[in-house]
């Protein structure tokens, strides 16, 4: 019976770990930790053109017109925002020639599909690069139950590498 | 008579079977049918399309708690209401206190603890400055003084470059400003809105009408009752099933 009853608290616990937005990372620590510190703050002012490609990419306009990024040593960093199934999930990429060097979820907000943060998902996204038609090299593996997360965090990969293009 | 009984009791289960298979048919119907809309909901699309009958959505009573504050920026009412904010009747992609909005070059600026938002004419979002960006957080304030944008933020004051991306420290020392209640008319233009224009997933529509709570304790347990029905007819039908073979 005790054993049961304490499964049970377990259980409740466990769920309302997942309640609220889960941080991961401070953006500015994930800046920090990328390029080795803080550069100036750049943007990238969507033209009309670039933002029909943004989205072909999204399937609807990016949360803002104007994308910041940050650039040491041949490497871009972005920070971007993209809907799971109703809530953002804040990624942090960093792009290097074209090629996908890291990507890493620093806030979760969503109720399900946390296991997209993971590291073994995360790491999926490393060296892809965009390919002609507008998609990634290599499609990540889907997680059962977390398939708009998924898709959310491949959109952004792409979204990052075709921004990259854009500077 | 030891073989009436039985004849009795068979015929009793048949007919609670009927009738209760009857009674429970529609709500079985629905019951299977969204079970498969939903099994299928991202192959169908039932995630992005969005519901927005009013009388649906009234439903989901989505207005936020509190009451609505404003600060007026010409003609245009930035309000905040329980976290949320709206430009007029629109809502914005920016949440938390309202500490300030400006009109800055033609550009709407609107301060949160955490976060500057920029904003075209619209409820589209040009910028979204956050800690990378800012001098300093959490934000205490915005003013327009003289053509240019200062900051309050973590009790220091600051002078924002034309681009938004660089400051200095300023001189000039303000306290953010107070909201107003919305008035009644414009309160009552946004609670309307809110209620009408804010979709839903077709799919979390689905979902909840599958559990029946979309119609509130009524819903729920007409969906418990229909359950409950499922599960006698099979236990009835197993047992006539049961005498019919022996």
């Amino acid at each position: 019976m005790a054993r049961v009853f304490y499964t049970i608290v377990l259980l409740l616990c466990g769920g309302s770990a997942f309640a609220g937005p889960k941080v991961h990372q401070k953006p500015s620590d994930f800046i920090r930790e990328s390029l080795g510190e803080i550069p100036a703050t750049r943007a990238i002012n969507l033209s009309a053109r670039q933002q029909g490609q943004v989205r072909a990419i999204l399937g609807k306009n990016y949360k803002t017109r104007s994308v910041r990024y940050w650039t040491k040593g041949g490497k871009t960093a972005f920070i971007l925002e993209e809907i799971g199934k109703t809530e953002y999930i804040t990624t942090g990429i960093v792009v290097k020639g074209g090629r996908v060097e890291t990507v890493k979820v620093l806030v979760y907000r969503e109720s399900h599909g946390w296991e997209v943060a993971r590291a073994a998902f995360t790491r999926q996204f490393r060296d892809v690069t965009l390919r002609a038609d507008g998609q990634i090299s290599k499609v990540p593996r889907n997680i059962a139950g977390a398939t708009l997360s998924v898709r959310a965090l491949t959109k952004l990969a792409r979204l990052a590498l075709f921004l990259e293009g854009q500077k | 008579m030891s073989d009436a009984l039985p004849r009795r009791t068979k015929q009793r289960a048949r007919r609670w079977h009927r009738y209760l298979g009857l009674l429970a048919a529609i709500p079985l119907l629905w019951f299977a049918l969204s079970g498969v809309l939903l099994n299928h909901a991202q192959i169908l699309g039932l995630n992005e399309r969005m519901v927005t009958s009013p009388w649906i959505l009234r439903y989901y009573n989505q207005l936020p708690e509190g009451s609505p504050h404003t600060l007026r920026v010409g003609d245009r009412h930035v309000t905040e209401w329980g976290g949320e904010l709206f430009l007029d009747e629109t809502a914005l992609p920016l949440g938390g206190e309202l500490l300030g909005a400006v009109s800055y070059q033609g550009q709407l600026v609107i301060a949160t603890p955490e976060r500057l938002g920029v904003f075209d004419g619209s409820a589209e979002m040009l910028l979204e400055l956050d800690e990378l960006s800012l001098p300093a957080t959490p934000l205490q304030g915005v003013e327009l003084f003289e053509g240019q944008l200062h900051l309050a933020a973590a009790d220091q004051f600051y002078l924002l470059s034309e681009d938004f991306f660089s400051a200095e420290k300023s001189a000039r020392s303000f306290v953010k400003t107070p909201t107003k209640e919305l008035p009644p008319r414009e309160k009552e233009a946004l609670t309307r809105a809110v209620r009408s224009r804010r979709g839903m997933p077709l799919s979390r529509v689905i979902l909840d009408a599958h559990s029946g709570r979309l119609f509130g304790w009524p819903g729920w347990l007409l969906s418990d009752l229909a359950a409950l029905g499922l599960v006698i007819l099979t236990l009835l039908g197993l047992r006539l099933y049961r005498k019919r073979r022996s």
